[in-house]
């Protein structure tokens, strides 16, 4: 078998004198999906935090294509062929759409800027919406279009291995299945990921492997195929969502957009 | 009236170049500087020494000056700034104060209260308004107006630039897609000190003399222009300046006889006071008025 794109090797991280992450390790075969779930306050987006260089590994160590990567910092990793999309849709709300993605292109235009056009096209082609609103403020964007961004302006960057944030979280049932399609799509080019997800039934119907994780460790590890309910009840406490895992999620996955900025305003009528 | 709008926008010009500095500083790392202007003060010996001692041409020191000052500022950020990201944002602006008080004691020591002056670039007298101004005056309003609604969209242009300003709304997420924010630190800290220098020795023509601590009066000022523009826009760091130096200019016609001292920071204090709690009263009062409204309809 050959090595694992990335190799988290028990690794150990915290903040001050907490520590969260209690020696967690999982491998993510090249062009594999992965998926961490856990309930809230598991360590899920700490150890992707980790990956990322943003939360230091106090010990233990990350390896990308076998090379030891503990020490470097997100920018570096970043370069070197990994792709972010953060929890909550982090994308810049004062720059336009086209810019926001030409920032996610940071690394691809310092290495070969001949590459950026098409690159630029891929996305737009994957998603017309931002092509049409290429000049709008991002800010100013509906939840859902955002999300879009957030993920094209990883794509952009032509990533080997994209770690992904809660996508499901705060979209509306359908933009939900839309964007399980664009990972699935993504997924079938050959990127490696990891997914972290509160939703099980959307993550469980995207992974290949399943990771569960409880208090800061890694209590479970296997192909989707062999979880069964019993596994899911004993680790996070939830009963039965396997089978039925897509039509649930767009039952249970009813929450509303959030709601527009700003007061409504009362217009005063003769 | 004239006089006031003339004096006002020579002051507030300045003002608004120190503003720019605080701004470029706060975009980029989140951090509020008390020190940037002091470094224009210290960065004025420089060119003292080279244009006054060594009887070099004014642009020498000049450049001579910026290149200091900017030294300064990244040598700063590349010991202390950077060493502390992640600390809580005023854990660093303590810092800069301590950097404000090193600078100062260093001054005093080299000069003493000395006072030394330096001459401007131009010093062709324009009457604007029936009020003497000189080249150098006109070059501080027009270049803090240039700054002001240029930096951004010359800042947009590059990629590294787009980082720079995508830095202020979130600096993970900036890491996150491979800019490297070290970088962008030091450039903010190396602009931010370069504009007090440019302030500071455009400025310095008009009043005649310095002494250690002479920037920092001014920087002060700017500091609050910043925060009446809302303290990460570039125009309304300009526009804070040029409004700040209308007042000063304004009540010093009008009370600058009653001698009293300091009325400078009387009248900064006052507005930026009626601005913060304008800010936190508006949306209030919006909302009452909003309420009254539905209750006609
Ligand atoms: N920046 C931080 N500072 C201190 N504690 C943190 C920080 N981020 C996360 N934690 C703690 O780490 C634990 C795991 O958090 P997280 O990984 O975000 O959980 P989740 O599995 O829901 O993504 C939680 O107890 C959380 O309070
Ligand atoms: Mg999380």
């Amino acid at each position: 078998m050959s090595t694992p794109l990335l190799q988290i090797l028990d690794v150990t991280a915290g903040f001050g004198a907490t520590t969260v992450l209690h020696g967690v390790s999982i491998d993510v075969p090249e062009g594999s999906i992965a998926g961490i779930f856990g309930l809230n306050g598991a360590g899920k987006s700490v150890t992707l935090k980790t990956v990322a260089g943003v939360v230091p590994a106090r010990s233990g160590q990350v390896l990308l294509d076998g090379e030891d990567i503990t020490r470097w910092g997100p920018e570096k990793r970043v370069a070197r062929g990994m792709g972010h999309i953060p929890q909550g849709r982090q994308v810049f709300p004062e720059l336009t759409v086209e810019e926001n993605l030409r920032l996610g292109a940071y690394t691809l235009r310092r290495r070969d800027r001949s590459r950026y056009a098409a690159s630029l096209d891929a996305v737009y082609d994957r998603f017309p919406v931002l092509r049409e609103r290429r000049s709008q403020l991002a800010g100013t964007m509906s939840g859902g279009q955002q999300a879009s961004l957030c993920v094209g302006r990883a794509l952009i960057n032509q990533p080997r291995l994209v770690l992904v944030d809660e996508p499901s979280a705060g979209l509306s049932p359908v933009a939900a299945l839309e964007l399980r399609e664009v990972l699935r799509d993504v997924a079938a080019t050959g990127v490696t990921m990891v997914l972290v997800e509160q939703n099980i039934a959307f993550g469980l119907s995207l992974v290949d492997t399943a990771h569960l994780m409880q208090t800061g460790t890694v209590v479970h590890s296997s192909p989707v195929g062999d979880l069964d309910d019993a596994t899911l009840a004993t680790h996070l406490g939830i009963g039965s969502v396997l089978g039925a895992a897509t039509s649930r999620m767009l039952s249970s996955r009813a929450t509303p957009e959030p709601p527009k900025k700003g007061k409504p305003r009362v217009r005063r009528t003769a | 009236m004239g006089q006031v709008l003339v004096f006002g926008l020579i002051s507030g010009g300045i003002y608004g170049l120190f503003a720019l500095g605080v701004v470029m500083v706060f975009r980029g790392t989140g951090v509020l500087s008390f020190a940037q202007g002091e470094i224009g003060t210290a960065a004025l010996y420089v060119a003292a020494y080279l244009i006054n001692d060594q009887g070099l041409p004014w642009v020498v020191g000049a450049l001579g000056a910026l290149v200091f000052g900017i030294g300064v500022g990244v040598l700063f950020e590349l010991l202390v700034v950077r060493r502390m990201i992640g600390a809580d944002p005023v854990s660093t602006a303590v810092a800069t104060v301590g950097l404000l008080l090193l600078i100062t004691t260093i001054e005093i020591q080299y000069a003493g209260s000395t006072l030394i002056s330096v001459r401007g670039p131009i010093s062709q007298h324009f009457a604007v308004f029936g009020v003497e101004v000189t080249g150098t005056q006109v070059l501080g309003v027009l270049l803090a107006l240039a700054l002001g609604f240029g930096l951004q969209s010359l800042l947009r242009r590059t990629d590294f630039g787009l980082g720079i300003l995508a830095a202020a709304q979130d600096p993970t997420a900036v890491r996150l897609v491979g800019v490297p924010l070290s970088r962008v630190s030091a450039t903010v800290w190396g602009a931010g000190a370069a504009l007090s220098v440019i302030a500071a020795l455009l400025v310095e023509p008009g009043i005649g003399v310095f002494a250690p601590g002479f920037a920092s009066q001014l920087y002060l000022v700017g500091l609050a222009a910043a925060v009446i523009g809302g303290l990460t826009s570039l125009p309304g760091a300009v526009i804070g300046g040029l409004a700040l130096g209308l007042v000063e200019a304004a009540a010093n016609k009008w009370f600058g006889q009653s001698g009293v001292h300091g009325l400078r920071y009387v009248v900064v204090l006052i507005v930026l006071l009626v601005v913060l709690v304008g800010r936190q009263l508006l949306p209030e009062l919006r909302a009452r008025f909003d309420t009254r409204a539905e209750a006609v309809a």
